[in-house]
């Protein structure tokens, strides 16, 4: 038996590349839709959520594109994020991200997802949104005008229907290293509800950096996971588990 | 000695044998098997219908005499099919800790009996006699569990007490008029009588027999002395028990004055006749108490209200009087009878395994107990009317049998009755299975397979009679014939009519097709990954255990909101006023003997004296 | 009738519905656009959504029920179109009726309301006690005005109604013999819509889509295929029994558009109403116009 997840399925190494004729013609078509329909989540704790209204409604009209604003982070393709994010928010931002479905995408908006902008100085808030998430596009701009963000979402598009769009995975792929990061910021006690490892496993996204000293720390939870008795298990070594330190004390 | 003979000689003999060894282990076994005896007899005298006893006497001039019709039988076969479900579920472990175990299959036994002799009679006499024997039975089935049960018990009997005088008082109405008390005398006595004395007749047979079957406004007593009594004997009697009243109305109605009758008899002052006036109350019947059950918070208590409510659709059908319409009113009967002990043996297994039925302390247990969560999914649908449950054909039967017969606003009646049963038995499912499981039940198990096996045999029938009706409007036909009406033309998937007709094999075959080809749909997408239940969408925040995130309480807010005003409780205020009326006049008849002085009856004297004079 | 010509027609009825429902959905968002003056979605948008809902890579499932669910409500809804007769097309509209069809309908809507109640999430659960409540708004006047045609026709066989309507060019159509029975009928697909003043089920600003809140990847999708479907049956029900049905497509299309035309050009001027409001709204005027043509129905 391997050790190698990706393989324990399949009982062979999947080459992600090696994809049958009618395989890559279902993937062209279907990057082909995902890039004219892409729901929008607006995370607008910041600023910059005053730029966007125009950019949806009648004066430039995003819906001409496919885009629509979408409510809850399990419909949405997009995870647009305005401004200064305070460490308290990158929990929830983190949170929405790993309960929205791949393939999924983060457009930081605004100079302060990128350098932490006018905050700079701020103990209370993040510098740079990539180290938690995977981002694939930045704005930048305090504010940047609606034609800028159009002109992202363009491009987004234009990468999605060509396929290279997959930041996403590298979630996945690096959970442990994305993880560690977190856990600088919120401590080793840090978890979110999502079970990322168990869906790294499901769909055979496991990379070298998925698991590690950082997703060890999750293992402390699986305990718990048997009092609640909620899902069964997938033969995952590990699951981020729902705080139950409160109950079991 | 024929077959009839031998069945309530069966029946008596499981009842002794039941009080003598009710206590050993296997007692709930050999119910289950003696009752299923039972039913073989009744299978095997089918052809012989209708049957008369052996046993008959003569008292005082009147001869006592007990015969099996068709009607009698087809509601013979669900007593003893409730009976032979619920001491199933029983007999295995939720019996084995549990006292009064004794009482509990004895008094099952007893009811069953009592029942198949009220069933089987065939003179007014013999009818008061098996009446009088149900309500004790009955009775004893009620009080078992002590505390608020012997309450809602004594509510019961007292309504009990009162509808049996009036019955009581009608019979001596008949028998002082009509020669003879069987059936036969007393149909031709009734087709000769005039409309006010069979007004006072039906008037004083439906309000005793009425008290029985919940029929608005003698049904205050039902909801609780139902609910309260243990878990199978609460399936029992909210399966069949009330249909005894539906049963004795039947026969007074139907078979003895005769529907025609019933719609050739005005109503005093108004454009009614006598079946529109019942049929309105049975609309009422089935409206009012299924809006009650909306705002129940008790899932014993809701499934209880709403069979008050269904009890109103049974008497509507009947009241009808087409074949459609009749034959849809008694299958309403049988397939009512299978849901509805499915449902109280759901709510029996869930709180014997969670030890509540508080609809806002329960919740998500479909992981936990997915047998009971099948049964009861099934068996809403069948409640709720919807295909390709049971439940639909049978009500299918009413609306078109109310169209048909020219009756638009009783159909609309009956279909908001229906869109109120939708919507309480969703919250029923949603508020016990559906949502957040509690932490207090993570650890909860499925029953045992004692108690789930009968739970989903009645709700595969529930599920293949709905493919099939034919195989009940079969029984059904042998009880329409009984009443005098033609039997309606059917086959194995529905009836056809001219104007519309339903096939229910192939509506259910096209939905079963057509959510296989939504199955194949939905395995287009990639393979799902199952989440825990705090993966979920809550605003940011960060679900825990400890703090509930379910909504249950209060779960039709906007909808009670504007139907709450009108639910007053004005029947129940009545009957408070009835029981302080009847306290002030024992108290001031007590006083009047007991402690009136002397000068007070000499002043009634004077007045009285002095009243004579003046007039 | 033999075989092949009825499986057929089953297959076709559904397919025509989707591919009509989706060219609805498209008209939905176009005419909404129109109105705020925009240009709005391209032509093939509602394929692209259902294709990228289906094609995600990650889905996420909160049981076997939330999945079954999914399942029964798109079978509901397929099951529904095959007793919808459409011209040309009967398909099984002679074993069931006009009651087994309205009944048939509520069967997506249990389903999804199931399916919803496994996902485990309160603004969920709200949304079904809503949507069962507008249920309760504008059933009780549909089904009035079913009680009107069928006693008007003395039948409730859909293609006996439809051959009724037909018997004598547009006088005999529905619309025209019980008028007030079809305004009260037309009020109650509006509501069936489930669309603004009624859209109290979704109210995305407030229970974050109701219903649809933890729909995600083909889940959404499939609501998204219902959607379709149902756009098409209201369509349907409505031109059935009121427009005379459909002797030929080419008649028969601009009815069902029109219909649902008719709320959609409406729907986007207005805000929402409250649960209780939708309620006593629809009792009083599409009941009231609903017991007013039954009457007339009754009286002639």
């Amino acid at each position: 038996m391997s050790t190698d997840p990706n393989q324990a399925v399949a009982c062979r190494t999947v080459d992600a590349e090696e994809r049958s004729l009618l395989g890559r013609v279902l993937d062209r078509i279907a990057d082909h839709c995902r890039a004219r329909s892409l729901f929008v989540l607006h995370y607008c704790t910041g600023c910059g959520a005053i730029e966007l209204p125009p950019t949806m409604t009648s004066r430039f009209d995003l819906e001409r594109v496919g885009m629509q604003p979408m409510v809850t982070p399990r419909q949405a393709d997009i995870l647009l994020i305005t401004g200064y994010l305070s460490v308290k928010t990158l929990k929830r931002v983190v949170m929405t991200y790993e309960q929205m479905q791949g393939p999924k995408y983060v457009i930081g908006l605004g100079s302060c997802t990128i350098n932490g902008g006018m905050y700079w100085n701020s103990y209370a808030t993040i510098k740079l949104l990539d180290r938690y998430i995977p981002v694939d596009n930045y704005i930048a701009g305090c504010m940047p005008r609606p034609e800028a963000i159009q002109q992202v979402f363009l491009d987004l598009m234009g990468r999605i229907d060509r396929g290279e769009a997959q930041a996403w995975k590298d979630y996945y792929r690096r959970y442990d290293w994305y993880l560690g990061q977190q856990q600088q910021l919120f401590g080793t006690n840090w978890q979110a509800p999502t079970d990322v490892v168990g869906e790294a496993i499901r769909y055979r996204l496991v990379g070298e950096q998925t698991l590690g000293s950082h997703t060890a720390h999750l293992e402390r939870y699986a305990p718990y996971y048997d009092q609640l008795g909620i899902i069964r298990p997938e033969p995952a070594r590990m699951k981020a588990r729902p705080q139950l330190e409160v109950v079991s004390r | 000695m024929n077959d009839l003979d031998l069945l309530l000689l069966v029946s008596i003999g499981t009842t002794a044998v039941l009080f003598a060894f009710g206590t050993w282990r296997w007692a709930g076994a050999l119910g289950t098997l003696l009752y299923a005896l039972q039913l073989a007899l009744l299978a095997v005298m089918r052809p012989e219908l209708p049957l008369a006893s052996g046993i008959g006497f003569e008292v005082l001039g009147y001869r006592l005499q007990w015969s099996l019709s068709g009607l009698g039988w087809f509601f013979a076969i669900i007593t003893v099919a409730s009976a032979l479900f619920s001491a199933w579920f029983a007999a295995g472990e939720w019996g084995q800790h549990r006292r009064n175990l004794r009482l509990l299959h004895g008094g099952l036994a007893l009811n069953v009996t009592a029942m198949l002799i009220l069933l089987a009679s065939d003179d007014l006499i013999s009818l008061f006699i098996g009446w009088e024997l149900v309500s004790w039975a009955s009775y004893l089935a009620m009080v078992q569990r002590g505390g608020p049960a012997m309450d809602a018990a004594y509510r019961y009997l007292v309504y009990a007490l009162a509808g049996a005088l009036a019955v009581l008082v009608a019979i001596a109405m008949i028998a002082a008029q009509s020669p003879a008390l069987d059936f036969g005398s007393v149909r031709v006595w009734f087709a000769s009588a005039g409309n006010g004395t069979i007004w006072t007749v039906m008037l004083l047979t439906m309000a005793g027999f009425g008290v029985k079957m919940g029929l608005l406004p003698l049904h205050l007593w039902q909801p609780a002395a139902y609910s309260e009594s243990p878990g199978p004997i609460a399936a029992f009697l909210g399966a069949i028990s009330s249909r005894m009243g539906l049963f004795a109305i039947i026969v007074v109605l139907a078979q003895l004055i005769g529907l025609e009758r019933l719609g050739n008899l005005p109503v005093a002052f108004s454009f009614w006749n006598a079946n529109e006036f019942w049929a309105w109350l049975a609309a009422l019947t089935l409206i009012v108490p299924t809006f009650i059950a909306l705002t129940q918070n008790d899932a014993r208590m809701l499934l209880a209200w709403h069979g008050i409510g269904q009890g109103g659709y049974m008497l509507l059908g009947i009241l009808i009087a087409t074949p459609l319409g009749v034959s849809g009113g008694l299958m309403h009967v049988i397939n009512y009878a299978c849901y509805q002990a499915a449902l109280f043996l759901a709510v029996t297994a869930v709180a014997h395994r969670t030890g509540t039925t508080d609809l806002d302390h329960l919740g998500g247990l479909i992981n936990r107990m997915p047998l009971t969560y099948v049964t009861m999914l099934f068996c809403i649908i069948g409640l709720a009317g919807l295909p390709p449950m049971n439940g639909f054909v049978s009500k299918w039967m009413i609306y078109k049998a109310l169209l048909d017969a020219q009756m638009p606003l009783l159909f609309v009646a009956a279909v908001i009755g229906t869109l109120g049963t939708i919507l309480s038995v969703y919250k029923l499912i949603h508020n016990t299975f559906l949502g957040q499981l509690r932490l207090e039940h993570a650890q909860v198990n499925e029953v045992p397979i004692s108690m789930w096996l009968p739970m989903i045999l009645l709700a595969l029938i529930v599920f293949i009679t709905g493919w099939m009706p034919g195989l009940f409007l079969d029984l059904v036909d042998e009880a329409v014939v009984a009443i005098g009406i033609t039997q309606l033309p059917h086959h194995l998937g529905g009836v056809d009519l001219g104007n519309g007709g339903l096939d229910m094999l192939w509506i259910v075959g096209v939905l079963l097709a057509a959510i296989g080809i939504g199955a194949i749909v939905y395995f287009l997408g990639n393979r799902s990954v199952r989440v825990g239940q705090f993966d979920n969408y809550a605003g940011g925040q960060i679900l825990t255990a400890d703090v509930p995130y379910q909504y249950s309480h209060q779960f039709y807010a906007g909808l009670l909101r504007v139907i709450q005003p009108w639910m007053r409780g004005g029947m129940a205020w009545g009957e408070r006023a009835l029981v302080s009326g009847a306290d002030f006049l024992g108290g001031a008849m007590s006083g009047l003997y007991r402690a009136a002085p002397a000068g007070a009856y000499l002043l009634l004297a004077v007045l009285a004296a002095l009243a004579v004079t003046l007039l | 009738m033999d075989f092949t010509h009825l499986f057929v027609e089953l297959v076709l009825m559904p397919l025509i519905a989707f591919l009509v429902g989706l060219v609805m959905v498209l008209m939905l968002r176009k005419v909404r656009a129109k109105i705020e003056r925009r240009i709005g979605p391209p032509l093939l948008q509602p394929l692209y959504d259902i294709v990228k809902l289906y094609s995600k890579k990650t889905q996420v499932s909160h049981g076997p029920m939330h999945e079954i669910a999914m399942m029964v409500a798109l079978g509901g809804v397929i099951a529904m179109e095959v007793f919808l007769p459409v011209p040309g097309l009967n398909g099984l509209a002679e074993k069931g009726d006009l009651i087994v069809l309205i009944y048939l309908m509520m069967i997506p809507s249990l389903g999804l309301a199931l399916g919803v109640g496994a996902c485990a999430n309160p603004n969920g659960s709200i949304g079904i006690s809503r949507a069962l409540t507008a249920m309760v708004a504008y059933d009780i006047p549909l089904m009035i005005v079913v009680a009107g045609v069928a006693l008007f026709h003395g039948t409730t066989s859909l293609p006996e109604i439809i051959a009724a309507q037909q018997a004598g060019g547009m006088s005999t159509w529905g619309i025209v013999q019980t008028p007030v029975l079809a305004l009260g009928g037309l009020i109650a697909a509006y509501a069936m819509l489930g669309k603004e003043p009624f859209e109290i089920y979704v109210a995305p600003a407030e229970i974050a889509t109701g219903p649809m809140v933890e729909m995600s990847g083909k889940f959404m999708g499939t609501l998204f295929v219902m959607q379709c479907f149902q756009l098409y049956a209201v369509g349907v029900l409505y031109t059935t029994l009121f427009l005379g049905g459909g002797e030929y497509w080419i008649s028969f299309l601009p009815k069902i558009f029109a219909v649902v035309f008719i709320p959609l050009a409406m729907t986007n001027v207005f805000p929402r109403y409250k649960t209780e409001d939708v309620l006593k709204w629809m009792w009083k005027w599409a009941g009231g116009f609903a017991l007013a043509g039954l009457a007339l129905v009754v009286m002639k």
